[in-house]
């Protein structure tokens, strides 16, 4: 890792470290019995914490006072993120920093979000929707109609960023998200968090970008975040086995738990480095398509794995409200499927893996560039 | 997030592929696939050639046959020999594990004598741990080095030894010391296979490459034959196995498998059954994280920063892998892939079929799945243990 990888770690460490990432954990949710306040007030501290630490201008170019840095660096701190199970704006509001960024005239809207304006994503009218195909859109005298489903915290974010098909072809639509014409209703969904059903009646357009070009990267970084979540589990599940006695010994001293842990130790290694990889390889403008949905669907499937896991080697006191398994359980239900099910995935990546193999052709492996 | 190779390093590996890619070396390799079961590949002639570059163990000293360069040059000969199919095993028994043994826990009089022909690709070396009662649990060896003057004399069986029947010597563990603690009392030598009262028998197995089964009747051996310290074998072993093992040679076989299998699912329209090609989407992507784990092990040996854990985790990882490729190519490709490759429909020269034989050996040699999984589970994650 490179100095500067380095210092985003240690910059960023801190607020995820082991005090505060179990009550970064419990911000996600809307508390039981206590005001829903508490938990979006909870949000909006480490949000304020995050920009203050420079998370939104990670990805902003230089140009626009941003730090320029790359998918690198992103990632480790989404793997950070996921570890302390953070629910929050910032993965959606770089998807929409990157899309912004891409094309001239939104000058004024980067600054916002540097300052800490955060966007969150609106991709489906339907939970079978996927991001790659999003619903249609009405775009009529620089206003957007829209239903939009599971959108999450909403209410909480400056603007929408609304991927849409138009006539123009597949687009994102900045709206801003308290503009009177948005209605919200609260969905009760597993994570008992603060997913909404958004519709806009004619709400103005603040911006439009193109859809498409954001999701390669944002799966890398929602991959990344997933790796994150999933060492959450593990760590919650040694833990676990390392405390709990039955028969007279820690249950972690049985090679049926012991050896379960250890394989999705070792299958997580292995999809924190393929993920890795990825950034750099997006950093070097290398085609990621591919290696973005298979990092994606990797990370996905751990996270069905390792949450459930976590669940089992805790026993039935994991499923009590006090255990924190039980909110990686939860919350991984919803983010693995959040930029795509991993079958929807590879059904994807499939023509991209047999245009490489024609490519390739005959002879030996050309093996990348870089190990 | 990677480690960069340098353009030199880049410029070997431009190298030893073009010499992997010449007809002779081809057709040799052709001639190997397609050898009648039984008929195993011993010490080809590229193996020579790549040894008068220096390039099948670069990472030697120069005076020992190598061209004193680091294990990533070691880590790219590997990856081309296996994407261009050359049979390995001879490499990875001869260089990877006895002449790396030799190479970092030998003297000098042990790496002058024993390394030079290994890295010229003349000779070979074979390892001698198992026995027919004694696998994962070496401490309960009962080879016997009994005192004989200055040395002592070996007695027992050893098996599952591959190559034996053409390499010149061999890591051998046999107890020198009788103890109440077992792990105590264990020493590895360095055995000539040619000398008086070793007897080499072929095991005859399901692999193309045949287990051997030894005798020991009583062979002498000296000082000079003991790799590490007298009754600390417990310990070169657990070197042996921990040095230096970064899986390469797995997730590049693991590759060469998979880009075989992908060319021949292409080739018959499977790969367009949106069940097969998810099921490849998702190995290549295996594979892919296998060889990134494998390379983060060349890394910290690069930085001499051992992790026996993520050892562990790249062997693991890269075999259980290969193991899913080699295991699912028929379902991926159809029933030709099983045939062997003298028969004259077999597709792909026969590697498939030779791959499904060979796969369930890689999870058990060099360590077993399940002694990976113990190491990350003890070392690791504090469990077990």
């Amino acid at each position: 890792m490179s100095p500067d990888q380095i210092e985003v770690q240690l910059r960023f460490g801190e607020l995820v470290s082991d005090e505060l990432a179990p009550v970064i954990a419990r911000t996600g949710e809307r508390p039981r019995d206590r005001d829903p306040a508490e938990s979006a007030e909870a949000r909006a501290v480490v949000h304020a914490a995050l920009t203050g630490l420079g998370a939104t201008r990670l990805l902003l170019p230089a140009r626009y006072g941003g730090e320029g840095r790359g998918q690198q660096h992103a990632v480790l701190l989404a793997e950070l993120l996921g570890t302390a199970l953070y629910r929050g704006p910032l993965l959606d509001t770089w998807t929409a920093t990157e899309l912004l960024a891409a094309e001239e005239g939104h000058e004024k809207l980067l600054a916002q979000i540097a300052e800490g304006h955060a966007v969150a994503l609106a991709l489906r009218e339907s939970g079978a929707d996927e991001p790659d195909e999003p619903p249609r859109a009405e775009v009529a005298s620089g206003a957007v109609t829209a239903t939009r489903r599971f959108v999450d915290l909403s209410g909480e974010v400056a603007h929408l960023l609304v991927a849409g098909r138009t006539p123009a072809g597949v687009e994102g639509l900045v709206v801003r998200a308290d503009h009177p014409s948005v209605n919200r209703r609260r969905q009760g969904d597993i994570t008992r968090g603060e997913l909404h059903e958004v519709r806009l009646a004619g709400t103005p357009l603040v911006a439009r970008t193109e859809w498409a070009p954001a999701l390669p990267a944002a799966r890398i970084r929602h991959a990344a975040y997933l790796v994150g979540l999933c060492q959450g589990a593990l760590d919650a599940a040694v833990a676990r086995a390392g405390e709990r006695h039955q028969f007279g010994q820690p249950i972690g001293r049985f090679q049926s738990i012991a050896f379960s842990l250890a394989e999705v130790a070792t299958r997580l290694e292995g999809a924190r480095w393929l993920v890795r990889g990825a950034a750099w390889d997006a950093d070097q403008g290398i085609d990621v398509r591919l290696v973005a949905l298979q990092s994606l669907a990797m990370a996905s499937d751990l996270v069905a794995g390792a949450t459930a896991l976590a669940l089992q080697t805790f026993g039935a006191a994991g499923l009590t409200e006090e255990c924190d398994a039980q909110l990686f359980f939860r919350r991984g239900a919803l983010e693995r499927a959040w930029l795509g099910s991993p079958a929807q995935l590879r059904a994807r990546a499939v023509p991209l893996l047999a245009a490489r193999v024609s490519a390739a052709a005959a002879g030996p492996h050309r093996w990348s560039q870089l190990s | 997030m990677r480690m960069a190779l340098a353009p030199e390093q880049e410029q070997l590996r431009s190298d030893v592929c073009a010499l992997l890619s010449e007809d002779s070396v081809r057709a040799e390799v052709e001639r190997a696939r397609r050898a009648p079961l039984g008929e195993e590949a011993g010490l080809l002639d590229v193996y020579r050639r790549l040894g008068e570059r220096g390039w099948l163990a670069p990472n030697w000293p120069v005076e020992h046959g190598g061209l004193g360069r680091t294990l990533a040059e070691k880590a790219i000969v590997t990856e081309e020999l296996m994407a261009h199919g050359v049979p390995d095993i001879v490499h990875t028994i001869s260089i990877d594990i006895v002449g790396t043994a030799v190479n970092l826990l030998g003297t000098d009089a042990q790496r002058a004598r024993w390394l030079p022909r290994l890295a010229s690709g003349e000779g070979a070396a074979s390892v001698l741990f198992s026995e027919p009662d004694v696998g994962s649990d070496l401490s309960r060896l009962t080879t016997r080095a009994e005192p004989d003057g200055d040395g002592w004399r070996l007695h027992g069986r050893k098996v599952y030894s591959m190559k034996s029947h053409v390499a010149d010597f061999a890591l051998c563990a046999a107890r020198t010391t009788q103890s109440e603690v077992r792990y105590q009392g264990i020493t590895v030598f360095l055995l000539p296979l040619r000398a008086a009262g070793v007897l080499v028998e072929r095991l005859p197995g399901i692999c193309d490459e045949q287990f051997g089964s030894i005798s020991l009747q009583g062979v002498r051996l000296t000082g000079e034959h003991v790799l590490g310290a007298v009754d600390d074998g417990w310990q070169t072993i657990g070197d042996i196995l921990g040095l230096e093992r970064t899986g390469i040679e797995f997730e590049a076989k693991a590759r060469r498998w998979l880009d075989q299998v992908l060319a021949e699912a292409a080739r018959t329209g499977r790969l367009d059954d949106p069940g097969v090609g998810a099921a490849l989407v998702e190995l290549d992507a295996a594979v892919t994280a296998g060889r990134a784990l494998s390379w983060r092990a060349v890394s910290n040996v690069l930085r001499a920063e051992r992790d026996d854990v993520l050892s562990a985790m790249a062997k693991w990882h890269t075999t259980e892998t290969a193991k899913r490729i080699a295991l699912g190519a028929a379902d991926a490709c159809g029933l030709d892939v099983l045939l062997h490759g003298s028969d004259q429909g077999a597709v792909l020269s026969g590697m498939v079929e030779s791959a499904h034989r060979e796969a369930p050996g890689l999870t058990l040699a060099s360590g077993t799945s399940e002694i990976m999984l113990y190491l990350i589970a003890s070392t690791g994650l504090g469990l077990v243990g």
